[in-house]
């Protein structure tokens, strides 16, 4: 890490997003007292890290990138296990324990082995071995990596959940959606620095300006349709051979005239989508590259 | 919140025993091995060295009777070293990061996973008693049996420990030979085969200074004779030392784990 | 085939000597053993019909070559099932490669392992003193008895593997090859082992491939012991070869 000053307020989510190897899960791991910090200090739940671990770790509620579980104990015997660990009274734990399986919608394979889950029956028995405890703030790692979309948004619902029951949520993640619909604040990370920090709204805000994308029927003559192209606003790099992205100086009203310009240098547009600022475009203004996860194809969804 | 102090130190310790007692119940298959090994060893030994029992010097009626307790020892030694082998399969999978999150002092989350190898240590101990009883080794009686089983537990709980130290270094499983071989040498470089007097000097000088070499003894007292407080306290303080010395060294080993 | 065979032998050798927890065994194990059993029992060679030999270690090397040979069987399957497990077995299957080849090169390299063992334990005897007593032939029929012995030990692992299919099982025989050599004369002479070992010895086929190795070591060459061992190695390392084969055929039908 190259030094990560940020703060959460209370009951807030917080999302940290970034590439792979940004950081995001070295961070989580100092923050949960898993991995010494090397230099600085960090206080959760108003407790430091270092110096108080096992206050901080009555505290929090964790769930790991890769499902931290036991293959041969069932899902009611793992959530009871972690209600024993963090004290809850003996005669609660088992109530408890069913709670927290019904809530995660696993109540019909409570009884079978965790080795028989799915890697989507993994993660939402994980969160709720990370809720058991009633945790003040909860860390979620890339939840729903690997996720189908309908568990995707059955994990989103429970964040706000736990956000509007005032628990505190730190949420890493890849994927740009993920981010925008959940955080109400966000920090983008890369090569293990902050490079940007705010809600989604005035991150995208500072980079300002709509897109139009165009793809052309004949990209024989990309460098010269470029030209055409560059007074209407800055050109942006393109993905791909017969692609043409401009940031639009003035909005939608400059679609005509760019597409006027096209037709009388002989080009014809096949496609065209005026885009509004993204949180890959904040990330792109801040380091010069698309995040992974937005140039990458959505990853296969996974059944629960 | 959770509730500290030492009833919630005893639920900790007492459910991650119970958890380790699934690689026994719920491992198909998987404990035979580690079950059999100690019996097999005693009963091939026996029908090879057999005759060494003829040895002028030599302490016992035969040699079967005088190296059940290497069985039992060795039974205890894998059952430690099988302790650290999970323990390293637990970080590799991941498990390990949930049991560091728990708010339970290091050393109780260590006590835990070595109590659940005391415990299952007495498995291969009963299942060796039971054939070699079968096969006419001598009732040593129900104290010289307390006595062994308690050094045996002491014994899988320092092998715990030392396999839990070589679990956390490594975080692999490919570090189980060193596990297997450490608990397996320093049972072996003891009085195992014969009395000390009819050891190869070179083999006497380490076993003397050997501290299984008491525990051997302590456990074997009531096989071959009588128990008597002159061989056992040496085999408890022995015992005291190896659990002392391994639990410290894993206790620094766990707190050095994250923060 | 044989160019096949040979690439599969490569690999094999090559992975076998980076898996530290698969070559381990092989020596550390019976080394230690070997210590242990001559520093303790070094006075049985006073017993009545013990035979004559120099030092208890001269007795106990063949015991720990033989053993060391037999896990060297056991790693082999393992290997192999992890192979199997891991999905390598199925990406030979799929190619162009002679099936055979799965097989042999498996077998070539564990020919090349039980040589360095053989060789391995002959060093650390001449550092403690015990010498060949059949000077280089005797040496040489030593090797040649190790490493028939050792590709046989392997075979049977490979077929171990194949019908077992995952490396867990394939661990587990390990009590059962200890089994196997306690009941034979590999450790101590036929004529002083317990009833009913000395029964199960006379036609365990690990008491004359333990016995022609010693006879070299021990005694100074002698024909008919030292046939018996090549015999013996050479009808184990066939039949394991051939069950092998069988086990591959079975396994590939099943795909």
């Amino acid at each position: 890490m190259d030094g990560i000053d940020l703060e959460v307020a209370q009951g807030q989510v917080f999302g940290f997003l970034g590439p792979n190897g940004a950081g995001k899960t070295t961070t989580v791991r100092m923050l949960v007292t898993l991995l010494r910090p090397t230099g600085g200090h960090a206080r959760v739940a108003g407790f430091d890290v270092a110096q108080q671990p096992a206050a901080v770790r009555r505290r929090i509620g964790v769930a790991l990138q890769d499902a931290a579980l036991d293959p041969l104990m069932t899902g009611s015997e793992l959530v009871e296990l972690q209600a024993t660990l963090h004290g809850i009274a003996p005669r609660a734990v088992r109530a408890r324990g069913a709670e927290l399986i019904e809530r995660v919608g696993l109540s019909q394979a409570a009884d079978r082995r965790v080795g028989t889950y799915s890697g989507g029956m993994r993660r939402r028995l994980d969160l709720a071995m990370a809720l058991i405890h009633e945790p003040e703030v909860l860390f979620l790692d890339e939840p729903t990596t690997g996720l189908d979309p309908t568990s995707r948004l059955m994990l989103w619902d429970e964040v706000r959940r736990l956000r509007d029951e005032g628990t505190t949520v730190f949420l890493t993640t890849q994927y740009l959606e993920e981010a925008d619909q959940l955080a109400d604040r966000l920090g983008i990370i890369a090569a293990g620095r902050i490079v940007a920090r705010g809600t989604p709204a005035s991150l995208k805000a500072e980079v300002g300006r709509p897109h139009l994308d165009l793809v052309l029927a004949d990209s024989s003559d990309l460098p010269r349709a470029r030209d055409v192209v560059a007074s209407f606003g800055d050109h942006r790099p393109a993905t791909d051979g017969c692609h043409l992205s401009i940031g639009l100086e003035h909005g939608a009203a400059d679609i005509a005239p760019i597409l006027r310009a096209l037709d009388d240098a002989g080009f014809a547009v096949a496609e065209l989508e005026l885009k509004q600022p993204t949180l890959d475009d904040v990330f792109l203004a801040k380091t010069g590259e698309h995040l992974e996860g937005a140039a990458q194809p959505a990853p296969e969804p996974e059944l629960v | 919140m959770s509730r500290c102090g030492l009833r919630q130190d005893l639920r900790t310790i007492g459910a991650l025993m119970r958890r380790g007692l699934n690689e026994i119940l719920r491992v198909p298959g998987g404990a035979i091995p580690g079950v059999l090994a100690p019996t097999i060893f005693m009963v091939g030994l026996s029908a090879s060295f057999g005759e060494a029992a003829r040895l002028p010097g030599f302490s016992a009626d035969d040699f079967r009777t005088f190296i059940v307790p290497v069985g039992m020892l060795q039974g205890a030694g894998f059952t430690g070293a099988a302790t650290g082998v999970n323990l390293a399969r637990d970080i590799q999978q991941g498990w390990f990061d949930r049991l560091m999150l728990a708010p339970a002092p290091r050393p109780v989350l260590l006590a835990g996973v070595v109590g659940s190898a005391c415990l299952r240590c007495l498995l291969p101990a009963t299942f060796l008693l039971i054939v070699a009883f079968a096969l006419g080794v001598s009732w040593p009686g129900v104290g010289a049996l307390v006595l062994a089983a308690l050094l045996i537990m002491g014994l899988a709980a320092a092998a715990a420990c030392y396999a839990t130290v070589l679990a956390l270094h490594f975080r692999t499983q490919q570090a189980a030979p060193l596990m297997q071989i450490g608990t397996f040498a320093s049972i072996l470089f003891t009085t195992a085969y014969v009395p000390r007097e009819l050891l190869s000097e070179w083999l006497r000088a380490i076993a003397d200074i050997n501290p299984m070499t008491h525990v051997l003894e302590g456990v074997r007292q009531g096989f071959t004779g009588d128990v008597t407080w002159a061989s056992t306290w040496p085999a408890l303080l022995a015992l005291a030392g190896l659990v002392a010395a391994f639990g410290a060294l894993a206790v620094r080993a766990m707190q050095r784990q994250g923060c | 085939m044989r160019a096949a065979s040979v690439a599969l032998a490569r690999r094999a050798l090559r992975n076998f000597l980076r898996r530290p927890q698969l070559l381990a065994p092989l020596v550390l194990f019976p080394t230690l053993l070997l210590v242990v059993n001559v520093g303790g029992l070094e006075r049985t060679t006073t017993l009545p019909g013990f035979p004559r030999v120099d030092g208890f270690l001269d007795f106990q090397l063949a015991a720990a070559m033989t053993q060391s040979l037999l896990l060297g069987g056991v790693s082999t399957g393992i290997a192999m099932a992890l192979d199997i497990e891991g999905g390598f077995f199925d990406r030979l299957v799929a190619s162009p490669t002679p099936r055979l080849a799965i097989v042999l090169g498996r077998v070539l390299a564990a020919s090349v392992i039980a040589a360095l063992q053989i060789i391995y334990f002959l060093v650390l005897g001449a550092i403690f003193g015990a010498s060949v007593k059949g000077g280089v032939v005797g040496v040489l029929c030593v090797l040649a008895i190790g490493i028939v012995a050792g590709t046989g030990f392997s075979a049977l692992g490979v077929m171990i593997a194949l019908r077992a299919r995952n490396a867990s099982t394939v661990q587990g025989i390990f009590p059962l090859v200890l089994v196997v050599l306690f009941v034979s004369s590999a450790f101590f002479p036929a004529n002083l082992l317990s009833s009913p070992a000395d029964v199960v010895a006379a036609y365990n086929p690990l008491s004359y491939i333990a016995d022609g190795l010693r006879q070299p070591i021990a005694f100074g060459n002698a024909l008919a012991p030292m046939l018996e061992g090549l015999a013996a190695a050479a009808g184990v390392a066939i039949a394991a070869t051939s069950l092998s084969v069988l086990a591959l055929r079975g396994r590939l039908r099943q795909t």
